[in-house]
């Protein structure tokens, strides 16, 4: 009994621990491999925390599936934080924040074409510049000039990501649920 | 992007019922948030420092591998591929390249290091600095801020506040950055081009020379701004802005005390009146996002 939940407790830490470096893995791929011409990266983490969530929501396990969306963004943002000049938690926050307003909107919905998936992404891309913008630019900001360069290229280049992984994510899952 | 460790099977349903999630996820995530606002306060004290500069020397080399591999891909999708006349000179300099390589492979890092070296050298001929070459482990990875992560620290003699310095292919050593903040192995630089990046800045034009305000202005779509410039200097396009070093002559305890003057900033694009001061928008000498190896200015007696 004694031996089986302590097996069941390495595995779970195990699980966690590959968890934490796919994360990582993904950070550094958003931060060196997805750097774009405009000069700054595809906004990859922030596109597969919400459709993690939204895959999540369409199980009949929420509110564990949730809980690995929120770990997702925590791993991946303090990834970022230390590939960044921001301070550790900065971007783990906007992601959080992010994740929360986009469980908030979407819990109650019918997850069905890609309308969903967009919104959720353009609100939770919104949130994430937003809290970024506030948490390291100097005050007071220059929103207008923000958003125009800022903000739209980084939302336009996270919904044209949003359905290749959104439909991955919920493909590959969905695999895995008929071999199960 | 699997999840290989959820616990339990996923079973996605066709269409969602009416029953939501419970309210345990946006405690979850609200408890989360507080918890990353703490960390943030406790690293605002400096008490994660130790923490965040182990984890960064182990993330520099992944970080700066892929960099490279990623600026490699690049150069090669950049290549001249439209014209058959440089098709056949890039094919020709290709196999010349290919019989240079087995000669080269077995110095190659000492080349590249080489390459760099001369380049210092250069530098230091012509200006009074001590040099330390770094390279890009991570450029800016998000639209808000422009910063990059250099593989330099403390231990190789790197403080917050030294110029940063570059060099594109036939343009002169100008200034990249400042560093922001430093660990024992990496060092982190805000770009020149930032918004929060301002340094005074020197006109030189017709033997005269005024004092101004460079700002970065990336975030607001152009790269850089020489503001505050009295109305009386004559302004010319193409006339260089270089750095005043006004810290450092002055001695004031500031962080920038360690920016030397002199250092070449950019040119003029455009300039205009405004009230009792011109502004001019700048073309900066050194194209932040191609950079792959700077410099860090140490001091300037050299």
């Amino acid at each position: 009994m004694g031996d089986s939940q302590s097996r069941r407790l390495e595995e779970r830490l195990a699980r966690e621990g590959v968890r934490i470096l796919a994360l990582i893995a993904l950070a550094l791929i958003q931060a060196t491999l997805l750097l774009t011409p405009l000069g700054f990266a595809l906004p990859l983490l922030v596109v597969l925390v919400v459709s993690r969530i939204l895959v999540g929501l369409a199980t009949p396990f929420p509110d564990s599936e949730l809980s690995y969306a929120l770990r997702w963004a925590i791993y991946g943002g303090l990834t970022l934080d230390l590939l960044t000049a921001s301070p550790l938690g900065v971007h783990a926050l906007a992601l959080l924040l992010a994740a929360l307003l986009v469980i908030l909107a979407t819990r109650r919905l019918q997850l069905g074409g890609p309308l969903i998936p967009l919104l959720a992404v353009l609100l939770a891309t919104l949130i994430y510049e937003i809290s970024l913008a506030l948490l390291t630019q100097p005050l007071p900001l220059e929103w207008f000039s923000y958003s125009r360069f800022v903000i739209l290229p980084t939302t336009l280049l996270a919904l044209i990501l949003t359905l290749p992984i959104y439909i991955t994510m919920r493909w590959v899952l969905g695999m895995r649920t008929d071999r199960d | 992007m699997r999840d290989l460790l959820d616990d339990k099977p996923l079973k996605l349903r066709r269409e969602r019922v009416a029953a939501p999630t419970s309210a345990r996820p946006i405690l979850l995530a609200l408890v989360l948030c507080v918890l990353v606002a703490l960390l943030l306060a406790l690293g605002s004290q400096g008490w994660l420092d130790p923490v965040r500069a182990g984890l960064q020397r182990v993330l520099a080399p992944p970080a700066q591998w892929l960099t490279s591999m990623r600026d490699d891909v690049a150069g090669w999708f950049a290549g001249p591929w439209g014209d058959a006349a440089l098709r056949e000179r890039v094919a020709e300099l290709e196999r010349e390249n290919s019989r240079l390589n087995e000669a080269l492979i077995r110095h190659e890092q000492a080349h590249v290091e080489n390459v760099f070296l001369r380049q210092q050298l250069a530098i230091q001929r012509e200006r009074p600095w001590q040099l330390l070459g770094a390279e890009v482990a991570v450029r800016a990875p998000d639209a808000g801020r422009r910063v990059m992560l250099l593989s330099r620290g403390t231990r190789d003699g790197v403080q917050p506040g030294m110029a940063v310095i570059g060099q594109n292919p036939g343009g002169p050593a100008g200034l990249v950055g400042i560093v922001e903040t430093v660990n024992s192995h990496t060092a982190e630089v805000l770009l020149l081009t930032d918004v929060g990046s301002q340094i005074s800045g020197r006109v030189l034009h017709e033997g005269r020379a005024t004092i101004g305000l460079v700002q970065g202005q990336w975030q607001r779509g152009s790269r850089l701004r020489l503001m505050q410039v009295e109305r009386a200097m004559n302004l010319a396009v193409d006339a260089p802005v270089v750095t005043a070093g006004l810290t450092a002559v002055l001695e004031l305890p500031f962080a920038l005390a360690a920016v030397p003057a002199n250092i070449p900033i950019g040119t003029i694009e455009y300039f205009e009146t405004i009230e009792q001061y011109q502004q001019a928008e700048l073309r900066p000498f050194v194209d932040t996002d191609q950079v792959r190896y700077v410099w860090v200015i140490l001091s300037q007696d050299g």
